[in-house]
């Protein structure tokens, strides 16, 4: 009995052999795998340069001093950051004046403004420069909120709120400045 | 045999391989970053300009008064008027200041008086403050360098406006003829220099 037994179970078990060697199929799995690079890209600045035009009222109680120049806005079409965690910085350089030559008593040579850099996160970038009456220290800068998530959008760059250091007389000739705007991910983010 | 040189083989690809990721990687780099930046420049302009500034004090006329000595009928020695202060003058680049006047002339008698007699004073009209050299116009003279003076610089004060050394055109023994307003002109100027 217990010869058969073993035999019955050796048939039983070959047919299930056999049937495992007779498939015409194979089966295996490969792995495809790949990354994406955290990437920030910036759209061209549309319209550049900013021309504010003529800053000197030329006539009327304030003749000689700065007069009212309306906000310019600037563009970055189709901004993005592909990963979260993204942050705008924005520098700033007042309009100085391009003569080198020293200040006079009563006199600027600098145009301070505001720059907002919108759209991107819950709140803004904004810095506002103060450059002195002879032009120094024309540079600031600010970095806005953090960005959770990824995005894509277009940045609005609004320059405003120009004035001039002490509210002096500006001293004629060809005043120039500058924006920088920055997008990337937020120092503590790392990367 | 064969093994051996199988077994080169599959370095050497696997070499190209590494050496196929560096390349593709490096390439990678030099195109993408997590940070873009743009920038714009933002420009303006100030015109040079200058401002003449008001006059304050009593009124825009030096009031000489009476001109003569009574006694002699000769022009006074003494003729002297408090200045006039330009305030608020200002230019934004470099600029000159130039002072032009006109003789104090009778404005009734106006025809030519008769020989020891004149109807005209000349004077000195000097403009201060702006230059180092003050500007000034002798209405005898036959011609004032000195009434245009540069500033090399913007400048922004007052400006000092005086009157002085009168003199009776035609000489000192020459009497002025009666008349109840002699007048003369001055005139300052601030301009932008070329």
């Amino acid at each position: 009995m217990k010869r058969l037994a073993l035999t019955l179970l050796a048939a039983a078990a070959l047919p299930g052999i056999a049937h495992a060697q007779a498939t015409d199929t194979a089966t295996a799995d490969v792995g495809v795998s790949g990354t994406v690079a955290k990437l920030c890209t910036l759209g061209t600045p549309t319209p550049a340069p900013v021309d504010v035009g003529q800053m000197a009222n030329t006539s009327g109680a304030r003749v000689g001093k700065i007069t009212v120049i309306a906000p310019r806005t600037v563009t970055l079409p189709g901004s993005f950051c592909n990963f979260a965690g993204s942050a705008i910085t924005v520098t700033a350089t007042a309009l100085v004046s391009t003569d080198a030559s020293a200040v006079e008593p009563g006199f600027a040579k600098a145009v301070n403004y505001t720059a907002d850099v919108a759209n991107w996160a819950a709140g803004s970038a904004t810095v506002t420069t103060a450059a002195t009456a002879g032009g120094g220290s024309p540079t600031a800068s600010a970095t806005g909120p953090t960005q959770p998530a990824p995005k894509v959008a277009d940045l609005d760059v609004t320059l405003s709120n120009f004035t001039a250091p002490s509210d002096f007389l500006l001293t004629a000739g060809a005043y120039s400045g500058l924006v920088v705007v920055k997008l990337g991910p937020v120092a503590s983010g790392g990367d | 045999m064969t093994r051996n040189l199988k077994r080169p083989s599959l370095k050497r690809l696997a070499a190209l391989s590494a050496a196929a990721v560096a390349i593709a990687w490096s390439g990678s780099a030099a195109a993408q970053s997590d940070t873009d930046t743009k920038d714009f420049a933002v420009v303006g302009n100030v015109p040079a300009m200058c401002v003449g500034g008001t006059l304050t004090g009593t009124g825009a006329t030096f009031d000489m008064g009476v001109l003569i000595d009574i006694n002699t009928g000769l022009l006074r020695n003494d003729l002297a008027a408090p200045p006039k202060i330009l305030s608020g003058s200002f230019c934004s680049a470099r600029s000159t200041i130039t002072v032009n006047a006109t003789p104090m002339a009778a404005q009734t008698f106006t025809s030519t008086p008769p020989a020891g007699f004149s109807r005209l004073v000349d004077y000195t009209a000097t403009a201060a403050g702006w230059t180092t050299t003050p500007a000034a116009f002798a209405t005898g003279a036959g011609s004032n360098p000195a009434a245009v003076q540069t500033r090399g610089t913007a400048f922004s004060g007052d400006i000092t406006v005086s009157v002085g050394s009168f003199s009776t055109v035609g000489g000192a023994n020459q009497r002025l003829v009666a008349d109840t307003n002699y007048q003369g002109n001055v005139t300052v100027t601030l301009a932008v220099a070329s």
